[in-house]
This record gives structure tokens, sequence and C-alpha cells, in this order.
């Protein structure tokens, strides 16, 4: 009897243990200091102090924030390699996503981003506004920008500038409510994307 | 089967239904978080001769599949909008302040009201997410915490929202819920059972806040993704409005004796 009694208890706690929420650790990024991001050699210095989410979308993928994911999204893809999408698949049969390719181009570079977004946020607008040449990490990239609308009914502006370097991507993008948050911070990104070298 | 292995029977499953509902007990960790705030220096004194603009709520009710999906029900929405609407009338008066109903929102001013709201629900997420729940703070965040400082802000487009002009505050009340559905029900008691994982049945947020209409900065919040009363009757309805504007600043809201 006293068997049974503890088995269950063992399993009440067992399920406690299981809802207790995950100890997260969101980092600091400190204003001036240089770091290196996404497990990458991308570093890039904050002119501002920002956080570091702690959880990943992928293997080289890093999000910081000021406020929340939802409010302002800074998301590092540091040297995604040929085969593979841009942030992990949550389902490879059912939910599979667009890879980067060793002949993607880096004009192919924002259908990419918007056959990631469709799937992985499932979203069913998306609009692409401008893409135009840019220097980044010294190399020759592009830097586009785009609204789409998310389940949660908000329209979200995005930019996002990125290059290929030895056959790698590099890409970093912000992504924020065209209400008020977008534009907040959109100056600071810009001079933060600037600061990138590997 | 003899009587002592009824008994034994019994007596395990009385013991899995306790264990199940002292895991459910652990599984509302909203009751050990802070639920309401307010801007650092901000105070509404009853009679203080502002004026409150209430913002038609947002209300949204359905049910989740037992994929977790929600899917929305007309009736039920149709039902909970007028008994919230209803119970908030009687409410408002005991705000303490002069209350205004929002104008009728048309074309692009309803585009841009509805877009509003559903950033008052995001930024109230966030607020739940990254600053009620003491765990998971921003580091930015807990900096201010330090010197009780709560910062957010829908930004200056509320002052564009109609009504707005001829008003000091806007009052945001956005509600969803999605009652699991009986294949929910069973899968969170299944999953319980077996590998030990808790599912969430059911979901019921809601959230006030009180808006500085000239600068969008939100003054007050009470926010909870885990809200009581059942919106789809009047008496649950008036108790889910009573939640929502507890410790509204400047209000008593206590039940008329």
């Amino acid at each position: 009897m006293n068997r049974i009694n503890a088995g269950v208890m063992l399993l009440a706690l067992l399920a406690m243990a299981f809802q207790a929420p995950l100890a997260h650790a969101h980092n600091l990024r400190k204003k001036g200091e240089t770091v290196t991001v996404a497990d990458s050699t991308l570093s890039v210095t904050p002119g501002r102090d920002w956080n570091r989410l702690s959880g990943k979308a992928g293997k080289n993928v890093e999000t910081w924030t000021l406020d929340g994911g939802q409010l302002n999204d800074l998301t590092f893809f540091g040297g995604i390699v040929p085969g593979k999408p841009l942030v992990k698949e949550r389902h490879k049969k059912k939910a599979p996503l667009p890879k980067f390719r060793k002949v993607t181009l880096l004009v192919e570079l924002p259908e990419l981003l918007e056959g990631t977004y469709r799937t992985y946020k499932n979203i069913g607008t998306f609009r692409l506004i401008s893409t135009n040449p840019i220097k980044f990490l010294g190399q020759d990239g592009v830097t586009f920008t785009y609204e789409y609308t998310d389940q949660d009914q908000i329209t979200r502006k995005g930019e996002a500038t990125a290059a290929i370097v030895a056959g790698k991507l590099y890409m970093v993008s912000f992504d924020a409510p065209r209400l008020h948050y977008f534009e907040r911070t959109i100056a600071d990104v810009r001079a933060l994307v600037a600061t990138a070298t590997l | 089967m003899s009587p002592e292995w009824g008994a034994l029977k019994m007596k395990t499953l009385k013991g899995i239904v306790f264990a199940i509902g002292l895991a459910l007990l652990a599984a509302t960790p909203a009751a050990a978080q802070e639920r309401s705030a307010r801007k650092q220096g901000f105070e509404l004194a009853t009679g203080s001769g502002k004026r409150i603009l209430v913002f038609r709520p947002s209300v949204s009710v359905g049910s989740q599949s037992t994929g977790g999906m929600f899917e929305p029900n007309g009736d039920w929405t149709e039902k909970a909008t007028t008994n919230i609407r209803v119970s908030l009338e009687r409410l408002q008066s005991r705000l303490g302040n002069s209350v205004v109903a929002a104008p009728e929102a048309y074309g692009d001013d309803a585009q841009r009201l509805q877009e509003h709201m559903a950033l008052f629900a995001a930024v109230s997420q966030a607020v739940i997410e990254y600053q009620f729940f003491r765990g998971n703070r921003l580091p930015t965040k807990k900096r201010d915490n330090k010197n009780d400082v709560f910062d957010w802000s829908l930004g200056t487009g509320v002052a564009s929202l109609p009504g707005a002009q001829d008003a000091d505050y806007g009052l945001f009340i956005y509600n969803r819920d999605a009652y699991g559905s009986t294949g929910r029900k069973i899968l969170q008691v299944l999953a319980l059972l077996g590998p030990g994982i808790a599912v969430k049945s059911g979901e019921h947020a809601g959230y006030a806040g009180l808006v500085d209409l000239k600068t969008g900065d939100l003054l007050w919040l009470n926010a909870d993704g885990a809200m009581g009363g059942d919106v789809r009757d009047a008496g649950g309805s008036e108790k889910r409005v009573r939640q929502l504007l507890e410790e509204f600043p400047g209000a008593d809201l206590k039940p008329a004796q």
C-alpha cells in the first residue's frame, strides 16, 4: 500500500518538476563592448545596452531584444552553411523550411527569409518593400525591408542586411511592430550592423 | 475481484486523483507572480477632473483543440462581448473619474484602433513574460526594477485614435478565452499520467491598461494569463471585469452594501 502511495507521490513530484518554469538567463550585452554572436566569429559592438534572449531558434542563430521578442527582435544568423535552413525545422516533413544553397544569390535572400517566415511563423501576408546593394562585412551584400502581419494581428516591419562570405550566409535582421517600435530603434540597429566584422 | 483488491484500486485511484490535483495546483505559476503595476510617479486621485476614454474591449472566445490550436466560436464571442460591455457599463461609473465611451470607429480609424489593441495585447504579454515573472526578467528591465521603474509604451500614435483628443487617458481592455475541448482535457490527464508532462488545457488571458493619450505610455496595467470568471455568462463576466479593474487608480469597486 505504502509503495503505491509513494509511487503516486513520486508521479506528482515528477509532474511538478516538469511544470516548474525553466530557469532562464537572458544576458546583458553592454553598450560599447564588442561581442561575438550566434556561435560564430561574427562580432558586433552595440551602441546601447541590449538583452540576449536565452532561447535559440537554430544552431547559429541568436536573438537580442529591448522589451521582448514580440516588440523588438534583433536576430543574428552567423554563418549558415549550404543545405541548412535559417532556423531549426520544427517538423522536417510537415513544415519543411527553405534551405540556403551553394547556388543561392544575394538577390534571392529576401525570398529565403520570406519562405522561412511563412512556414515558421505561419503567416499569410508578407510584402517585400525594397532591396538594395550594400557593403557588409567588407563584401558586397544586400539590405532589404519588408512588412508582414503576424498571427497576433500585428503588422511588423523588418530590415535585414546580409552577405555570403566563404560560402556561408551571415545576416542580421530586425523586426518590430510598425506602430512605434520599429522607428524607435531602427537607427540603433543600423549603427550596430555597421560595426559587424568577421 | 476480491473486496481487498477493490479497496486497493479505489485507494490508488484516490491517490492518482490527489496527485493530479497537486500537479495542477503547481501548474499555476501565475499565482506566484505579480499581476499589476503602475508607472513610477503616476497618481490618479478620485475626482481629479481627468477624463478617461474607454475603448470598446477586444473580446475573443473559442475552444482549444486537442492539438492546442485556438478555434474561434462566434456565438460565445458575441455573448461574451455583450456580457463584458454590460458589466463594464455598470462598473465604470465607480472608477472615480469622468469616464467616456470611445466613439464608434469606421474604416481606417477602426483598423488603427484594432492594431493598437493588438499592440496593447503584445505589450501586456511582454510585461507578464519579462517583468511580472521575476525569474525571467530582461537584464535591462531588471536594472530598471531596482528603481521601481515600469516603462512600457504604445507610442504617440494613440493621440490620433477616435475620441483621444477630448480625453486624458485611454482604457484598453483585451480578453481572449479558449476553453479546452474534451479531447484537450483527456490529453491533459493522459500526458500527466503517462510521461508526466504538463499540458495546459484552456487559456484565459485578460489585460486592462490605462494609457496616457498624449505619449502612449502605459500608466497602469493589470494583466494575467489565467483569469477567473466564465465570460460566456453574465455572472462570470461581472467577475472577470471586476478582476480586470482591480486596483484601478482612484477607483472604489467594492460591491455595494
